[in-house]
């Protein structure tokens, strides 16, 4: 009876362990409200700054388990943005690493460690017509009655969930991009 | 040489004062010809604020099944974009996605690209375009990026693939690509560029491939990919892509995972230059759908992710094409 629950035990704190190992860090985009639990009702245990940097513990939901200089607890994930201020998580210094090397950043015309180019502005506008792969393309195409079991299959229910408000202040009628015609 | 500079430069001065003269009364005229259509819309598919948690109004593509895609916004009072039939859509969708393929080809993998469709076409029929015929792919290119064409074609780069955890992820990223032909925004550039007369049969019965009043429209290959949305259209898309998962039954939090995981690249990485060169940074669309969502979604406790199914595809290592 105790052996399993030994093992268990062993395997839940080695899985937790694994979780705890890779510290992630991260920057507060705004000022929120450090929760002790996740969830909006929860009791505050401090308050988190724009610019605080933080370490990032855990994620449930739309939440992080965060130390923040004011204290430990939960900020809804979106005040939080992963990486520090300069971007310069083990992904970006890779890619990083990999645009200072050919020195060609952006031209697409890099080979990149696998061996697949990526795709620049040059390359859409010179692009030609591919009547073959387009057909390709659309040969993987499924029904709609394929999907739904596909969905069923995952246990995937329909979730009736209305449409999200444009934040206010408004984000519209800013000026077209850069670039733009 | 010099005495024509003068001349020349008042004449450009002027041609672009008029152009943009008359770019901004056309935009004026679009956004009041939109604005009322657009109050109904926000009033059809959104329930009272007070009561969303507990009512959610029914999703759009439920609340009016019976209307054939095309009527879908064919209202007179929207003379800009009610003319293009979904053939003629579909004609644009298809030269600029054929185009994007010769740029970049399908990564050759059968079992992934059956599964990305699986997820796709599942995630777009719970937009208000669930008839179009949704055609997703993974193209080979190694940097992050997705593209959306009109009239239902969703691609997203071997790149973004390799970046995403789970099929919630997956759901979200194709979501926001799904926002952009639900929403027409590449139809709308083109129209405000008058490169696409709706007035006019200019597409008549012509079919994709070498059809030069297409590719008149698109400009060249595949460079409207190139040339990014306004901003309010990418964070639209955004919320859309959150909602659209979230009806399907998934983790709403793929796609605010997916722009966290982007936040963290090194802004001079070639692998994000042309998404960062097309979409607002993602700090700033993280900051707006943190606003848009709020607690909205808070109600959805058991959306799923998929970690296990998305795993099992395994995304095969390049042909070297």
């Amino acid at each position: 009876m105790n052996r399993p629950l030994q093992i268990l035990t062993v395997l839940c704190l080695s899985m937790a362990a694994l979780t705890y190992a890779a510290v992630e860090r991260g920057v507060a985009l705004k000022a929120d409200s450090i929760k002790s639990q996740p969830f909006q009702d929860a009791g505050a245990v401090g308050d988190l700054k724009k610019g605080d940097s933080v370490q990032i513990v855990s994620k449930k939901g739309g939440w992080l388990q965060i130390k923040a200089p004011s204290g430990s607890g939960w900020v809804r994930m979106l005040s939080v943005k992963r990486g520090t201020g300069g971007g310069s998580s083990a992904a970006g210094e890779l890619g990083g690493v990999a645009a200072m090397s050919t020195g060609r950043a952006g031209t697409g015309q890099i080979t990149s460690a696998t061996g697949v180019r990526g795709l620049s502005e040059e390359d859409l506008k010179a692009a030609k017509f591919d009547a073959a792969e387009l057909a390709r393309a659309e040969a993987n195409a499924v029904s709609a009655q394929a999907a739904v079991a596909f969905a069923s299959a995952g246990k995937l229910a329909p979730q009736k969930v209305a449409a999200l408000p444009e934040p206010r202040p408004a984000t519209t009628n800013e000026a077209p991009r850069a670039g733009r015609q | 040489m010099n005495k024509y500079l003068p001349r020349a430069l008042l004449a450009l001065a002027t041609a672009s004062l008029m152009g943009a003269l008359y770019a901004g009364d056309l935009e004026d005229q679009i956004r009041k010809a939109l604005d009322p259509a657009l109050k109904r819309l926000e009033k059809g598919n959104e329930s009272a604020p007070a009561d969303q948690g507990k009512q959610p109004s029914q999703p759009a593509d439920r609340s009016q099944p019976a209307q054939p895609d095309s009527g879908a916004q064919s209202s007179p009072e929207l003379p800009a974009f009610g003319n293009i039939s979904v053939e003629d859509e579909r004609k644009i969708g298809s030269q600029i996605a054929g185009n994007l393929l010769g740029a970049a080809p399908l990564v050759a993998d059968a079992k992934l690209q059956k599964y990305v469709n699986k997820v796709g076409r599942w995630v777009a029929q719970q937009s208000t375009r669930p008839d179009l015929k949704w055609t997703f792919g993974v193209i080979e290119a190694s940097d992050i990026n997705a593209f959306a064409a009109p009239g239902g074609y969703v691609f997203i780069t071997r790149g973004l693939y390799a970046m995403l955890k789970d099929e919630a992820e997956l759901a979200g990223v194709l979501g926001h690509e799904i926002g952009h032909v639900q929403e027409k925004h590449h139809l709308k550039v083109l129209q405000k560029q008058q490169q696409l007369d709706v007035g006019s049969k200019l597409l008549g019965k012509q079919v994709a491939g070498n059809d030069k009043n297409i590719q008149r429209v698109i400009g060249s290959g595949a460079e409207i990919m190139a040339r990014g949305l306004d901003k309010s259209a990418e964070f639209e898309a955004d919320r859309i892509g959150v909602v659209l998962a979230a009806r399907a039954g998934y983790d709403p939090w793929g796609l605010p995972g997916v722009l966290q995981e982007m936040a963290s690249i090194a802004k001079s990485s070639s692998s994000v230059a042309l998404l960062f060169k097309t979409h607002p940074a993602p700090e700033e669309r993280l900051t707006n759908l943190g606003e848009a969502m709020g607690d909205r979604l808070d109600a959805i406790k058991n959306g799923r992710t998929l970690a296990e199914r998305f795993k099992q595809i395994k995304l095969a290592k390049s042909s070297g094409k």
